[in-house]
């Protein structure tokens, strides 16, 4: 289609590689050179007394619209960079307008006689040939030439003006429209080409004409700048476009019928005979000019009614999208919830709202309301089931509107409560729905389209703030159970025997390694007297610091009562009384408890639920010795003492005994085997004449190729006891020796 | 991250609940809802059948521990059956058996409840 080419052609990004200097100065020199040559054209027209020859004529036409073309694409570089508003582009028009006039009139008026100028109509006519248009005296020409270079500068001006009104809002339609007329007014020009000014119109051009004025008639109405304007802004728009209407009807005798300024209408007819086809593009921008003018003075006064509501629209769109307020109350979570209640009320577009969330973590998943505005919790619980409502934006993660609260079901509401209209909105973040907004207006169908748009974004940004709250709390929890970890691992650490005890004829290793996390792992020695050692070895249930607690809680009980109450089943009975008080129900603890006897060269010990003692002699034979006992905490009746079984473990010179938490037998591999009680006892075997610290060493390496490069799941606590015989020496120097084998965990218990 | 699963069977005035997977720390909690359901529902009577129980920690034998009294106040109690014999293990170390009923099957802790 030619009027899409000539739409591309007119687009002005593709002229833009001329706005340069030097594309500047080439098209001022086209256009210069243009006007110049135009001028001498009609010059030797007026001397010849007839129209120039054909040829000539067409080279005439085609520099006119050159030169012309490129004085509009100078003005329209010179003018595509300001800022625009409505009211300042009417009132330019206007002042340059009337310069216009002013210059144009006193041109008009060089060489008439002044009667002339104000009776005769057509006395432009008259200075033109009849019969071939040719300008008669060269007063004439200067005339024609200046007030047509003018005009068109005037005409190119009011066209680049109204165009950034029209195109104040871009879009492709819009452009594409524009460029469109634009394209017609040049082809409509066009049918114009080497016509004879005095020639009747003919059935081309005016068919031509008809759609340049429909796409007029599209643009005219482009005023989207209208919406955008205070209700001032618009009366003095009002004020302006009327004066420039009455400018460009008037002033540039565009109707000639009953013209108060006849000698203005002349104007016309001098373009005309400079160049028909300029002619009719000048005619074609005013009349545009005219049209868009009418057409916003009209919109102007059809929407004086509707400023407000515009107005309204853009403060509640400006109060709603204030997410800084949001973001930034992150850290302090009911300012955040007061806000998000209220932030609808403020903006006006709800008259209450409150924000309900549903805490699972607090135990129950029913809602609470946390924030509300203009209006208060209990009024909202009394006037509709929360749960229920909660319940079902749960269930269908989008969000509920209530027309007509008054005869829904599913609310308390009736006429005169305060509200007739609810909208609810799940807040969604990540999948998972945080809270819910309810907004209400008094009115029924109180909230358009626009309105629950502006809520859900509101409710997404909410949801997204409530999100942050939410992570920034668990992070503050995850950084506070650290360093309650930290603390606790201190204490386990401190509570763990520093030596090891010193007893002739015995050798003794202990070891605890901690895992991840803190366990409850405990050990201790009490020297009773020069030949009695009292021996405890302990796991608490559970992790973190309780166990770690409970730990120090033990520790004290066996400071004190293994002195007290020496024999194994009184200590464990006054131990399982003493921590009654202290356990929680679901807390218990295994232990083993023992006396070692170095006179009677025996082990008396009881268990109470922790993991059988190994023993192995230096013929070989390993067994575990595993007598009744339930676990400290698990009974505060006498069926714990009642359970108690106390075993005499005779002690041979080469017997060793080893003492285990279930951390060491339980660990497991890659594949999920566990270490197992065999293996231990087959690691004792092969190791048997070992030191207490070597065999404990070997124990460890053992279950350490087992495992493999893998961190441990659970604490572990190993103490070998390696009985020698008073007579023989013990490992004095052995024991003092450099341990090559170490766990791949810090060791938490003591070198000797 | 252990796996963890309670399945909920009833049986006349009995709620059997399967466990599957792993007990421990983490998974306690998933436990501990179970029986919450069951007190709120007001039943009392509970077996638990760990045919499918492959590990349990303190933590998990602490749940046990934590609901008992409770439920045997309110006439109830919690039977234990089918536990794999590692698992098994672990609660006779600390003697559970004295304190819980543990059986081989389900249908004889049933049996044991309806003895009383």
């Amino acid at each position: 289609m030619p009027v899409q080419f000539l739409a591309k052609a007119v687009d002005s990004t593709r002229w833009s590689k001329l706005d340069s200097r030097a594309g500047r100065t080439a098209l001022l020199i086209v256009a210069a050179g243009s006007v110049v040559l135009g001028f001498i054209y009609h010059v030797m027209a007026m001397r010849a007394g007839a129209p120039p020859t054909f040829f000539v004529s067409v080279l005439y036409n085609v520099m006119v619209i050159v030169g012309y073309a490129s004085i509009g694409l100078l003005l329209a570089f010179r003018f595509q960079r300001r800022t625009t508003s409505p009211a300042r582009v009417f009132w330019t028009i206007l002042f340059f307008g009337l310069i216009f006039i002013a210059i144009a009139s006193y041109i008009t008026s060089i060489g008439r006689e002044v009667d002339e100028v104000l009776l005769d109509l057509y006395e432009a006519e008259g200075e033109f040939d009849y019969y071939t248009g040719v300008p008669r005296v060269f007063v004439t020409v200067i005339k024609i030439n200046l007030l047509s270079l003018l005009g068109s500068i005037f005409a190119f001006y009011v066209l680049i003006r109204i165009g950034s009104l029209v195109l104040f809002k871009r879009t492709k339609l819009s452009q594409r429209n524009w460029q469109i007329m634009m394209a017609l007014f040049g082809l409509s020009a066009a049918t114009a080409f080497m016509k004879s000014p005095q020639s009747d119109p003919d059935i081309y051009q005016l068919v031509a004409l008809i759609p340049a004025i429909g796409f007029m008639m599209v643009n005219s109405f482009r005023a989207s700048w209208i919406v955008y304007m205070t209700f001032q802004e618009k009366m003095i728009s009002i004020g302006l476009s009327m004066l420039l209407l009455l400018f460009l009807l008037i002033g540039l005798g565009i109707t000639s019928i009953a013209n108060p300024l006849p000698f203005l209408s002349d104007l016309r007819v001098y373009v005309l005979y400079y160049n028909y086809v300029l002619y009719l593009f000048v005619m074609l921008v005013l009349g545009f000019g005219v049209m868009y003018t009418t057409a916003s003075l009209l919109l102007l006064l059809f929407h004086l009614p509707t400023t407000g509501d515009f107005q309204r629209r853009t403060h509640e769109r400006v109060v709603m999208q204030s997410l800084t307020n949001l973001v930034s109350q992150a850290f302090d979570p009911e300012k955040l919830y007061t806000t998000v209640a209220s932030s609808p009320v403020e903006a006006g577009t709800a008259d209450t709202g409150w924000l309900a969330i549903a805490d699972p973590k607090s135990g129950s998943l029913q809602p609470d309301i946390v924030a509300s505005a203009n209006i208060t919790p209990n009024r909202v619980t009394r006037l509709m089931d929360i749960a229920a409502l909660y319940g079902e934006l749960s269930a269908s993660r989008t969000s509920l509107y209530l027309e007509q609260a008054s005869t829904d079901h599913r609310l308390n509401v009736r006429p005169g409560d305060g509200f007739s209209s609810l909208l609810a909105v799940p807040l969604v973040a990540r999948e998972e729905m945080l809270g819910a907004l309810f907004v209400t207006k008094e009115v029924a169908h109180g909230f358009e389209k626009d309105d629950i748009e502006s809520i859900h974004m509101f409710a997404a940004q909410a949801a997204l703030a409530l999100d942050n709250a939410r992570l920034f709390k668990e992070q503050i929890e995850k950084e506070r159970l650290a360093r309650e970890l930290d603390i606790a691992r201190e204490v386990q650490r401190k509570l763990l025997p520093q030596c090891l005890p010193r007893f002739k004829g015995l050798s003794v290793y202990a070891s605890n390694v901690s895992a991840q996390q803190v366990g409850g792992d405990y050990y201790d020695f009490l020297q009773l007297d020069e030949h009695r050692l009292c021996v405890v070895i302990g796991d608490v249930s559970g992790k973190g610091a309780s166990a770690a607690f409970y730990m120090a809680v033990m520790q004290g009980i066996f400071q004190s009562v293994s002195r007290l109450a020496p024999r194994p089943i009184d200590f464990l009975r006054h131990a399982n009384a003493a921590l009654a008080h202290s356990l929680d129900k679901n807390v218990f603890i295994s232990l083993i408890y023992g006396i070692l006897d170095i006179q009677r060269e025996e082990f008396v010990f009881a268990r109470a639920g922790h993991n059988p003692l190994a023993t192995i002699n230096l013929h070989g034979e390993a067994k575990y010795i595993r007598p009744d006992g339930i676990g400290l905490g698990l009974d505060r009746g006498g069926l714990f003492e009642r359970s108690l079984q106390e075993v005499t473990v005779p002690l041979q010179p080469g017997d060793a005994f080893v003492l285990y938490t279930d951390g060491l037998v339980e660990s497991r591999n890659l594949l999920g085997e566990e270490y197992g009680y065999d293996r231990m006892l087959e690691a004792m075997r092969r190791h048997r004449d070992e030191e207490a610290a070597g065999l404990h060493d070997a124990l460890i390496t053992d279950l350490q190729q087992f495992v493999g490069p893998k961190p441990y799941d659970d604490d572990m606590t190993l103490m070998v006891f390696k009985w020698h015989g008073i007579d023989v020496p013990t490992g004095g120097h052995a024991s003092s020796q450099q341990r090559t084998a170490t766990p791949p965990v810090s060791l938490l218990g003591a070198k000797p | 991250m252990s796996n963890f699963s309670v399945g909920f069977r009833s049986n006349t005035t009995i709620e059997v609940l399967d466990l599957n997977g792993e007990l421990d720390a983490h998974t306690a909690s998933e436990l501990e809802a179970a029986i919450q359901k069951c007190k709120n529902e007001a039943t009392y009577r509970i077996v638990v059948n760990g045919a499918n129980l492959q590990y349990i920690s303190s933590a998990g034998l602490g749940v046990f521990m934590a609901y008992i009294e409770e439920l045997r106040a309110k006439g109830g109690d919690i039977k234990i059956a089918a536990l794999q014999p590692k698992v098994y293990n672990v609660f006779d170390l600390l003697g559970f058996p004295m304190l819980f009923d543990i059986v081989d099957t389900e249908a004889e802790a049933i049996a044991r409840f309806n003895r009383t």
